[in-house]
């Protein structure tokens, strides 16, 4: 029986809403006992100065596996992940092929098992192929492990079918995900709608496509019955729109990419390729009112949005480049970023990246409780670091935060008991 | 040229954009353009500035009319000009567009002319060469060669910029010229008017310097100085963006009437090719308050004196 004990460091559960110093044994892999400890371990880690807090799970990932290896596999992305804190992914099915049967949820679960430093979790794809026509075997793939369900970057287009598939996973009790959009008035877009787009000559991805496309999928929800995870909101209006349908009694819960949080549309600058992404960086009220949701815990998960691309695809006009953002190196260090600035504490930074996520998915990692899985990070909330593109551990290195200077990093992390990654 | 006392010295190594542009850059362009322009009008060559010197025109987009200016131009300056018309569909897209630049640049060029589809495509490419590079247009964001040359045209006509009234009429949306003409004029202190259908008419364009902005041509054209139509692309007329094209004639046309609710001596500009009946009368392309083609020769000059800026000019 091995036995790890870390000692002296700042406890964070962000489930139970401990913060307190003292110590935690991990034995055979799991969370053996927390508060003062005493006796022998195998291995003993001192931590002072270090907040330990469960690992990171991550509802949104894109890797290139499989079809795209080019771009990511999962056993580089779980190193990047593992960097970053990120101990549990899951994986999005637009891939090549679509992840839309049960052979192929099954081929992500064991390719994860088989190459992946994290745990690997495949969301399964609503449609089949994606291409938002016919339901997929959405019951069938729920039993072989997939998590919920989404049209990934591509959100139904026919509100018919949307309903239709969204009644049926009512019936399953299954989660739908979907990113709010309007394809008819979003689709030549590159960048925020807006004066700054007008100028650079960039055709605009506008808001309304978000508020429109998200007020479809809530009524849907509504008379459905349906779970609906909402993907990566952008806009002030966006969050209104979703505080009258909970009012209303729907159950819907929400998502930002922790790089909506940190960006604004002003950041594209000189055609940055790198800060395109979409839902695209809206303005600076945007973001102010995503940071204040999250301040006031109406923000259920932050995801990295994480989706490599190589420099072929970024490397091109501005209009021509590919959407999406590396992002499982930056996702804690951007919400430690607030904790410094003052606007969230650690605890409701940590939330939506550990418990929340955790518990819409139904796993039980996330937090730090006696018996669970020794999915734990290590990090230190004040350490300044530069991020460098050529220091990601990322296939792809598409990241917007290249050249900025961060605080708050991991030092340490820990699945299953065992140290996969240490700074 | 230079103002007693004033040290003033023209420090860019590109022309990309009219916003990289102080207004003094631009009276500095406008003055050696005119010395150009009357040297082309008096049938003097002017000196060889660019002698041994070797540009490219790379053209991925189609155009007649602004590579065979730029062509003149250099020509006239005595360089050598390799012309490159890159037809969009034949490059292949992505890193060939770099990997062209980066050839391009091996070979020592002094000079590169570009025009690209993609906003922005111009900029990318002057990352990767170390010679001048001249933006003759990058999609639907700048075309400054052409800003500067509406401007010349004004100033020469009108005997200043400051304080004159510039309507310009047309898709707004699309137009590279728009962007361009509109800051241009604006730093050398026009009041500018942007008219156009609500669907051509983008959001925000009080930051490219105009004044205001409006769907009614009558309400703009009021007073103007200067009424400066746009170019209607065919493909926005099929009820995409407007209903039909005489619609868009009947509100935005100019015509004889129109025009005489503007100043009694103003003056008409296009930056061609001209859809006669569509966006313009016939009689007043062809008429006395024109200067269409005026803005043809003042384009050469400016960008012989662009040329003469900046060509050679390294890192």
């Amino acid at each position: 029986m091995s036995r790890t004990l870390i000692t002296n460091a700042r406890l964070l559960c962000p489930a139970s809403g401990r913060d307190e110093t003292g110590s935690l044994l991990i034995e055979d892999g799991k969370i053996a006992a927390i508060g003062d400890i005493a006796g022998e371990a195998d291995t003993l880690i001192d931590a002072s100065g270090l907040c330990l807090a469960p690992g990171l799970v991550d509802l949104r990932v894109k890797t290139g596996e499989p079809g795209g290896e080019q771009r990511e596999t999962l056993e580089t992305a779980s190193r990047a992940a593992v960097s970053g804190g990120v101990t549990s992914m899951v994986v999005m099915p637009d891939t090549e092929p679509v992840i839309d049967d049960v052979a192929l949820v099954q081929f992500i679960t064991n390719r994860g098992r088989e190459t992946s430093k994290t745990r690997i979790y495949p969301a399964g794809a609503l449609t089949i192929g994606l291409e938002g026509q016919a339901m997929s075997e959405i019951s069938l793939m729920q039993g072989s492990g997939a998590v919920f369900f989404t049209n990934g970057d591509w959100p139904v287009g026919d509100t018919s079918v949307l309903r239709r598939t969204m009644a049926y996973a009512a019936s399953c009790n299954v989660m739908v995900s979907s990113r709010a959009d309007t394809y008819a008035l979003s689709a030549r877009g590159v960048m925020n709608t807006g004066a700054r787009a007008a100028r650079m000559g960039l055709s605009g991805l506008p808001r309304e496509a978000e508020w429109i496309g998200l007020s479809r999928d809530l009524f849907l929800a509504e008379a459905t019955g349906c779970r609906l995870l909402v993907d990566q909101v952008s806009t002030a209006r966006s969050l209104e729109i979703i505080r009258e349908a909970r009012d209303r009694g729907v159950e819907v819960y929400v998502s930002v990419a922790a790089h909506h949080l940190f960006f604004n549309e002003t950041d594209v600058g000189d055609y940055l390729t790198y800060c395109k992404v979409n839902p695209p960086f809206r303005n600076e009220d945007d973001r102010q009112a995503l940071i204040d949701a999250l301040a006031a815990g109406e923000i259920d998960a932050v995801v990295s949005a994480h989706d490599p691309q190589p420099p072929e695809e970024k490397r091109l006009p501005f209009g021509e480049a590919a959407f999406g953002a590396a992002g499982l190196e930056t996702v804690l260090s951007a919400l430690l970023v607030l904790v410094q600035d003052e606007r969230l504490n650690l605890l409701d930074a940590l939330r939506p990246v550990t418990a929340s996520p955790a518990s819409l998915i139904g796993v039980p990692q996330g937090r730090l409780v006696e018996g669970l899985p020794a999915d734990l990070i290590l990090f230190d909330p004040d350490k300044p670091w530069h991020c460098e593109r050529e220091n990601l551990l990322s296939r792809s290195l598409n990241s917007p935060f290249d050249g900025r200077r961060m605080v708050g990093r991991v030092m340490h992390t820990i699945i299953e008991g065992e140290t996969v990654f240490q700074r | 040229m230079s103002i007693p006392g004033y040290s003033y010295k023209f420090d860019h190594k590109h022309l990309l954009s009219i916003e990289d542009l102080s207004r003094l850059d631009i009276e500095h362009i406008l003055d050696l353009s005119e010395e150009f322009a009357e040297a082309t009008r008096a049938g003097r060559r002017p000196d060889p500035h660019l002698k041994d010197m070797t540009v490219i025109n790379l053209f991925f987009e189609n155009s007649t009319r602004t590579m065979s200016s730029f062509e003149i131009a250099a020509r006239r300056l005595g360089a050598d000009v390799v012309a490159m018309p890159i037809a969009q569909s034949s490059v292949k897209k992505g890193e060939t567009l770099i990997d062209t630049a980066m050839t391009l640049n091996a070979m020592s060029p002094d000079a590169i002319v570009i025009r690209h589809s993609a906003s922005g495509g111009v900029k990318l490419l002057s990352r990767k060469v170390d010679c001048a590079v001249i933006n003759a247009g990058d999609g639907t964001h700048q075309h400054p060669t052409q800003g500067l040359l509406d401007t010349l045209t004004i100033r020469r006509t009108k005997g200043r910029v400051e304080g004159l009234k510039v309507t310009i009429c047309g898709d707004i949306l699309h137009s590279r010229v728009a962007r361009s003409t509109t800051l241009a004029l604006h730093l050398l202190g026009a009041e500018i008017t942007l008219c156009g259908p609500a669907t051509l008419l983008p959001s925000g364009t009080e930051h490219w310097g105009a004044a205001r902005t409006t769907h009614n041509f009558d309400d703009a054209i009021e007073g103007a100085d200067v009424v400066m139509m746009l170019r209607l692309q065919m493909e926005r007329m099929n009820g995409a963006y407007l209903p039909s094209q005489r619609e868009y004639f009947r509100n935005f046309g100019l015509t004889r009437e129109r025009l005489a609710r503007a100043a009694s001596d103003a003056t008409v500009m296009h930056p061609g090719p001209m859809n006669r009946g569509i966006e313009i009368e016939s009689a007043i392309a062809d008429g006395d308050r024109s200067v269409i083609t005026q803005q043809v020769e003042m384009g050469v000059a400016v960008r012989e004196a662009v040329l003469k800026l900046l060509a050679g000019r390294r890192v």
